[in-house]
């Protein structure tokens, strides 16, 4: 009997969004990431090609996030003292690309001067030649006031500058304009906030093409399920022809999955959980490789060995099957 | 093709008699539609509108069931591409594979350790669901004693693997009674194997390289009589096995093409090394596998999969809640605040934000008031003095702070009241409305 | 206990009580009026009084600003009394009565070939009674059932015991001679069974009116239509708001205080107090007594209903959400408490469910969607946002918490469309200076729910603020600025205004408003997304409620509040509730036709599951996330 293999013809396609610039564009790093560019769910190979493979960045610090657990602080070491180091390092892990997430604080309690979120990220520049995404702390006065001075500082650079949200969004988003930068829309975990988001920013005159999304996820156990499906959701609209969720997506499972006890801890934990550094990498990957299958287009994680393995997970969902 | 609620309310007989227990014939087909009621509780259906609808409501993939000493597992019966869609119903069954080739004391062991496995989550126990016993040695009686050697440890349902009849034949001897699964049918093998699960009430996989070749085999079989059917699409890489999965998926819910509308059965373990198998199984548990073959058992990898297949087969229809529980922002101390909010998703993301994004540390109390808002769940009853009162003594908050003061949402400043008479060493305050005004409230007036 | 004696400014005596005791309860003891629109939950700021010595404890500040707490105010409903204290109380803000009257409404059309003795149940007879002899000793009420019978067709006849008591008199006053009313399931068929309402002595001349009322009794206002059952016409239109208001703005507040202490029964009077006083206005407008009333029919949602009537409502609130009854069985006058007739026949109309009770059964029958072919979208605009879609031939429901905001609740400057009240706004998109036009022609005071709907849709074409909401602060522009609660734009300068203060719109009136507006939205557009029917499929869009008649469709479009379609197909009704209460009045088959809709309404609790959620944070937007939905906004925006 022959089977007719169902395949999905979509109207639309995720946008191209171009992370880092070669000096030919102004930039200094030795090659770019182009992220997105789907036309199909992912990896169906059988009904287009995907032109741009999932990318995996490591997340490091300008400063040694001393509240990290302690497996990833070891398995760095010293290199967490230093972003130069810790950058140098993560490519020799295989990163594609970094992600510097800048601290409130510097050690002594002080806040993060911009001066000193400025040299954290032209240290990182300066050790690798891979794109950099810059997350300011995470509130909104000390994002705006870390990120301008680095978005100027690194005119030309193409980073991505996050966290745009939709409460906080203009100072970033006019920053990254003015210096040829792309911004990371960051939205909780709900397909309306990511697309409202999007067109906000889309309307203060920002190309789409230098938008990547963050639509937010939970870890393993810790409702990965909503931030799966948002993503799904996101990726079909997108498809359908919803200009403003066609856009690459970045998640965090990294940070998500850290912060989980499972990963967390090593003591003070069921018996029933196994070995800790093997469940750790697991949690870390396994919410990885979810969201990976459900349309990531960049993961953000921590711990080398979880980078080792998504990275061959998504090499071997990018080989296309030999039937097709 | 599904039909919606006007579409079949047209084929109802529209009296409004409430025979079905619904108010409205509509109401009847709106739950119909749903796929939530059973055509057969309306009396007054005629007979041609019955077979239609009878037709519609048949599932595209067919529930095949493994039952083994008052044990279950259970698949298909799906009806979507993406759980967003509605949900995904029976969740993928976890076996472990042990193999006749191994010494009946080690299988023995490994079948007590995996069986005796349970790990808690949110309050549910996970364990895993049975075994695949293989015939490798080539030897029916050594098949036998396997089988037997993994009853001596579990009563859990099995698979039995091998592509030789009579290798199954003595296996499902050593089952007798039960509802297995053998493990399979191919082109060579499918006459004596369809004989054997008819015989033995055992549900069959069949193997085959191609769909096409897949779905002739089970037309076959199904013509000889056995219906219960499991399919392997022969696929053992991350790409090729998401490919097909995805593709009969799509062919029984969107072409509802009967040949290969029965669940899908994965083997991520062969082959590679534990932490590879853990990838393949996220894949198999996402897309659409319905009983999974493990080769590696460990509580490290078999919690975080037990989690996500909870995770992925929870039904996002219900309100998104987050877990009720005292949250910890911006590292607390017994000096800080204590803020009362409820467990809707929504609400409490956004006092999250507001207070995580202000630097301030503060104790959060989320109280369980059923994933509603502040104002719905206080309308509806489900955020009460009472409840709160409950959750505070529950999650011993007095015990984590110097002050005993609390503040409520500006929404039900009515509750103050009734708190101070639930709570009486505690001081109750009334924040503001709306979270955007949290930071400033907590800075200024606490 | 300990007691306490609290003093007052304005020479009403003090009042004793007990430790622990609300301030506003001691004030209600000093029977000083106190308003308390959100129900005593502390919400609405509007009982604010200041202690002018001694202290109470306030569990809750909101809504007071840092000075007027410095200056001694605080909440009533939210002071507990621990000593003895001086309680001085600002003038009530009186609640304004520019409401619809007969002086401006428009007069009603009486259906055409209206025919009491064709559809009308209660007929009003003249008798003239053959005197007993010593040859005829027939008791007195068979004499008149046998005039009933000979003269008016009547069947078997019911009467009350005080009618059987004041039988005797009414004969021999009027000499034999008597005009019966009745209220007859039939009277144009013979023999027809029937209870008799009122006996006078004489012949009342025939073209005395037969006076009835339609009563809607509207969560925020009580309206009252003055018939005459002859002629079918409308001769006086009043209405008032609802005494409850001031027990709770919202129908949970109500139901919630009701089930207080000696709540329940407060309410009735309440809302009784309000009917027979519009029912006394109308009647003097008409030279009618109210007794002269012998037919009312009531409409309104379940709740006023059943607090009308005294029936438990608690049910209504909490899952899974029952009412105690939701048809009414025909009752009197005296028995609902009205000033009519006693035996005046008071007919309650059938609703559906909690959340869609009678005055939208009422509504579905005045609006003619019983009656359509067109598949129709019938929107209430009211605090509960009722919806219904449907045509003749299937009808669904649902009803989503809209809130009061587009009558000005919630909002800092909100006010209700009365004098003073801005209703119309517009932005200069270059200067962004405000142009608006006031009700009346005076000052301003506020900003009603027309005004609202307009500036959110100039502020968002401006770019005063962004589509999801936000004041954009980037912008520098005095009347752009940081308040006390957080980014607010200025509509008018203190200078300019009635109460000398700036009138504002904030962030948080804007959070309020887009929720109102995307709760109504998501509440039609998913009732047509569980159906099946596309919201497109549907014909023709009537918008009901008293706030109906003053939106901007334009403006509602902008705002994404009324699907984007052709303008033509959106039909106001004004009051519907009303309207189907008087068509019912009129014609008895018009209850059963109200009652069989009711039978065939299928009910959508919309809480059910996530879809209505999503529908909703996707509605929070401007116009709406999706704006495919919204072409003719698009268009305007790009052009």
């Amino acid at each position: 009997m022959a089977v007719e293999i169902p395949k999905d013809s979509w109207a639309g396609s995720v946008r191209v969004v171009t992370l880092g610039a070669t000096p030919a564009d102004g930039g200094t790093r030795s090659h770019t990431i182009m992220i997105g560019g789907q036309n199909t769910l992912p990896f169906m190979h059988f009904e287009k090609s995907t032109p741009h493979r999932p990318v995996i960045a490591v997340e490091i610090k300008d400063r040694r996030p001393e509240d990290w657990s302690g497996l990833l602080l070891e398995i760095w070491g010293d290199a967490a003292n230093d972003p130069a180091t810790w950058a140098k390092q993560a490519e020799v892990a295989s990163a594609d690309l970094l992600v510097l997430a800048l601290t409130l604080t510097a050690a002594d309690g002080s806040p993060t001067t911009p001066s000193m979120a400025v040299g954290a990220v032209k240290a990182a520049l300066a050790a690798t030649k891979l794109p950099l995404i810059v997350l300011g702390p995470g509130q909104a006065d000390a994002d705006n006031e870390l990120l301008v001075p680095v978005a100027e500082a690194t005119k030309g650079e193409r980073l991505a500058l996050g966290l745009c949200e939709d409460k906080n969004y203009r100072t970033i988003v006019a920053a990254a304009m003015a210096n040829d930068h792309c911004v990371v829309a960051r939205t909780p975990m709900d397909v309306n906030l990511a697309k409202q988001l999007n067109i906000l920013i889309h309307d203060m005159g920002l190309p789409l093409d230098r938008i990547v999304m963050d639509p937010t996820t939970g870890a393993l156990g810790y409702g990965i399920e909503y931030g799966y499906s948002v993503m799904e959701r996101l990726r079909l609209a997108a498809l359908q022809g919803d200009a403003m969720t066609q856009l690459p997506m970045m998640v965090t499972p990294g940070f998500e999955a850290w912060k989980t006890k499972e990963s967390k801890f090593g003591q003070d934990v069921p018996e029933t959980w196994g070995k800790w550094e093997e469940r750790a990498i697991n949690w870390e990957t396994l919410t990885a490789m979810t969201l990976v299958e459900s349309g990531a287009d960049v993961v953000v994680l921590r711990h080398p060995e979880s980078v080792r393995r998504v990275h061959q997970a998504i090499t071997d969902l990018m080989t296309v099957p030999e039937t097709v | 093709m599904a039909l919606s609620g006007i579409q079949i309310y047209k084929m109802l007989p529209q009296i409004n008699c409430k025979d079905c227990g619904f108010p409205t014939c509509l109401a009847f087909a709106m739950k119909l539609a749903a796929k939530q009621v059973e055509l057969s509780s309306c009396p007054h259906v005629a007979e041609d509108a019955k077979a239609q609808l009878s037709e519609a409501s048949e599932p595209p993939v067919r529930l095949v069931s493994l039952k083994a000493n008052g044990h279950e597992v259970k698949a298909g019966n799906e009806v979507v591409m993406f759980r967003h869609e509605k949900t995904f119903y029976n969740k993928p069954g976890l076996f472990l594979r042990l193999k006749d080739s191994q010494p009946a004391g080690e299988i023995q062991a490994a079948a007590a350790e995996a069986d005796g496995y349970c790990v808690n989550y949110v309050g549910r126990d996970l364990t895993l669901d049975g075994f695949a016993v293989e015939a490798v040695s080539g030897d029916a009686a050594a098949f036998a004693s396997a089988i037997a050697a993994v009853r001596q440890a579990s009563h859990r349902p099995l698979i039995l693997i091998s592509t030789d009849s009579t290798m199954i034949a003595a296996g499902l001897r050593a089952v007798d009674g039960e509802n297995p699964l053998i493990y399979g049918a191919n082109t060579g093998n499918w006459q004596a194997m369809t004989d054997l699960a008819k015989q033995h009430h055992a549900s069959l996989a069949v193997i085959a390289e191609s769909l096409d070749e897949l779905a002739d085999l089970t037309e076959k079989i199904k013509e000889a009589g056995v219906k219960d059917l499991v399919l392997d699409p022969a696929a053992r890489d991350l790409s090729q096995s998401l490919a097909l999965n995805t593709q009969i998926r799509r062919l029984a819910l969107k072409k509802n093409f009967r040949p290969l509308g029965y669940p899908l059965i994965s083997f991520p373990g062969e082959g590679s090394d534990p932490a590879q198998e853990s990838v393949m199984a996220v894949h198999a548990i996402t897309k659409y596998a319905g009983f999974i073959v493990l080769d590696h058992f460990a509580a490290e990898t078999a919690y975080p999969l037990l989690v996500l297949r909870e995770n992925i087969y929870t039904d996002p229809q219900k309100p998104i809640q987050v877990q009720p529980d005292i949250y910890e922002i911006n590292n607390p101390g017994p000096d800080d605040p204590v803020l009362v909010t409820t467990n809707f998703s929504i609400t409490y993301f956004s006092v999250a934000n507001e207070i995580e994004g202000s630097g301030i540390p503060a104790w959060l109390v989320v109280t369980d008031a059923e994933g509603m808002s502040v104002l719905t769940a206080w309308a509806a009853g489900k955020f009460d003095a009472e409840r709160i009162a409950k959750t505070i003594k529950s999650f011993n908050v007095a015990d984590k702070v110097n002050r005993k003061r609390i503040v409520i949402p500006g929404h039900v400043a009515v509750l103050s009241g009734e708190l101070e008479e639930e709570l009486p060493d505690w001081e109750i305050r009334v924040g503001p409305r709306e979270a955007i005004d949290l930071p400033a409230f907590i800075k200024q007036v606490l | 206990m300990a007691e306490h004696i609290i003093t007052f400014e304005n020479n009403k005596p003090p009042v004793t009580v007990a430790t622990g005791t609300l301030l506003a309860e001691a004030i209600q003891q000093a029977t000083v009026s106190l308003n308390q629109p959100c129900g005593g939950q502390g919400r609405c700021g509007r009982c604010a009084v200041r202690v002018t010595d001694g202290t109470v404890r306030s569990r809750s500040t909101l809504r007071l600003s840092a000075e007027d707490v410095a200056a001694g105010y605080v909440l009533a409903c939210q002071a507990v009394v621990e000593s003895d204290a001086a309680i001085s109380i600002p003038p009530q803000e009186k609640i304004e009565r520019l409401l619809t009257t007969d002086l401006v409404s428009a007069e009603v059309e009486v259906p055409a070939g209206y025919d009491p003795h064709k559809v009308q149940n209660v007929r009003r007879v003249t008798l003239t009674l053959p005197p007993p002899t010593m040859d005829d000793q027939t008791d007195d009420w068979n004499r008149l059932l046998t005039a009933l019978r000979q003269q008016a067709d009547f069947g078997t006849v019911q009467a009350s015991l005080d009618q059987i008591q004041g039988l005797g008199g009414v004969l021999r006053e009027g000499d034999w001679r008597v005009t019966a009313t009745l209220d007859a399931e039939r009277w144009d068929c013979p023999g027809c069974p029937a209870r008799l309402i009122d006996l006078k002595p004489g012949h009342t001349p025939v073209e005395t009116p037969l006076w009835g009322i339609a009563v809607d009794i509207g969560t925020t206002t009580v309206t009252l239509w003055l018939v005459d059952l002859l002629t079918g016409k409308v001769l006086a239109q009043v209405a008032e708001y609802n005494g409850q208001i001031t027990r709770g703005e919202d129908v949970i507040s109500r139901v919630i205080y009701a089930g207080k202490n000696n709540g329940a029964a407060e309410l009735r009077d309440l809302v009784l107090t309000t009917i027979n006083a519009l029912l006394e206005t109308a009647c003097k407008r008409v030279q009618a007594q109210p007794c002269d009333v012998v037919k009312a029919v009531v409409s309104g949602n379940s709740v006023m209903m059943h607090l009308l009537l005294n029936i438990r409502a608690d049910s209504i609130r909490l899952s899974p959400f029952v009412t105690a009854i939701n048809d009414i069985p025909t009752l009197t006058g005296r028995e609902v408490g009205f000033n009519t007739h006693p035996a005046a026949t008071v007919d309650c109309l059938p609703g559906v469910a909690s959340y869609v009770g009678a005055d939208i059964t009422a509504g579905v029958l005045s609006s003619g969607l019983i009656d359509t072919e067109a598949v129709t979208l019938f929107i209430d605009m009211g605090t509960n946002g009722e919806t219904v879609l449907g045509n003749r031939d299937w009808l669904v429901t649902c009803a989503c918490s809209a809130g009061p905001a587009f009558e000005g609740g919630g909002v800092l400057d909100g006010m209700r469309a009365t004098k003073g009240a801005i209703e119309e706004v517009w932005i200069n998109g270059a200067t962004f200076e405000p142009t608006f036009r006031v009700i009346g022609g005076v000052k301003p005071r506020g900003l009603c729910g027309s005004a609202l709907i307009a500036l959110l849709a100039e502020m968002a074409l401006t770019g005063v603020m962004d589509k999801g909401g936000h004041i954009n602060t980037h912008r520098d522009h005095p009347r752009i600025r940081d308040g006390e609660h957080g980014p607010e734009y200025v509509v008018a300068w203190a200078n300019e205004t009635a109460h000398n203060r700036d009138i504002v719109i904030t962030n948080v009136d804007i959070d309020n408003l887009i929720r109102a507006k995307a709760a109504i939205y998501a509440g039609f557009s998913v009732l047509a997304e569980r159906v099946g029917v596309p919201l497109e499929m549907a014909e023709q869009v009537l918008i009901g409620g008293s706030f109906g008649k003053y939106i901007n469709v334009e403006k509602a479009v902008e705002i994404g509040l009324l699907p984007d379609m052709p303008w033509e197909n959106f039909h106001f009704l004004g009051n519907t509730s009303v309207r189907g209460a008087y068509l019912a009045l009129l014609d008895r088959e018009a209850r059963a036709r109200v009652k069989a809709s009711a039978a065939r309404m299928t009910y959508i609790e919309l809480s059910a599951d996530n879809i209505f959620y999503d529908a909703f944070t996707s509605a929070l937007f401007l116009p709406h996330t999706d704006l495919s939905r919204f072409p003719s906004v698009q268009a305007a925006v790009v052009s």
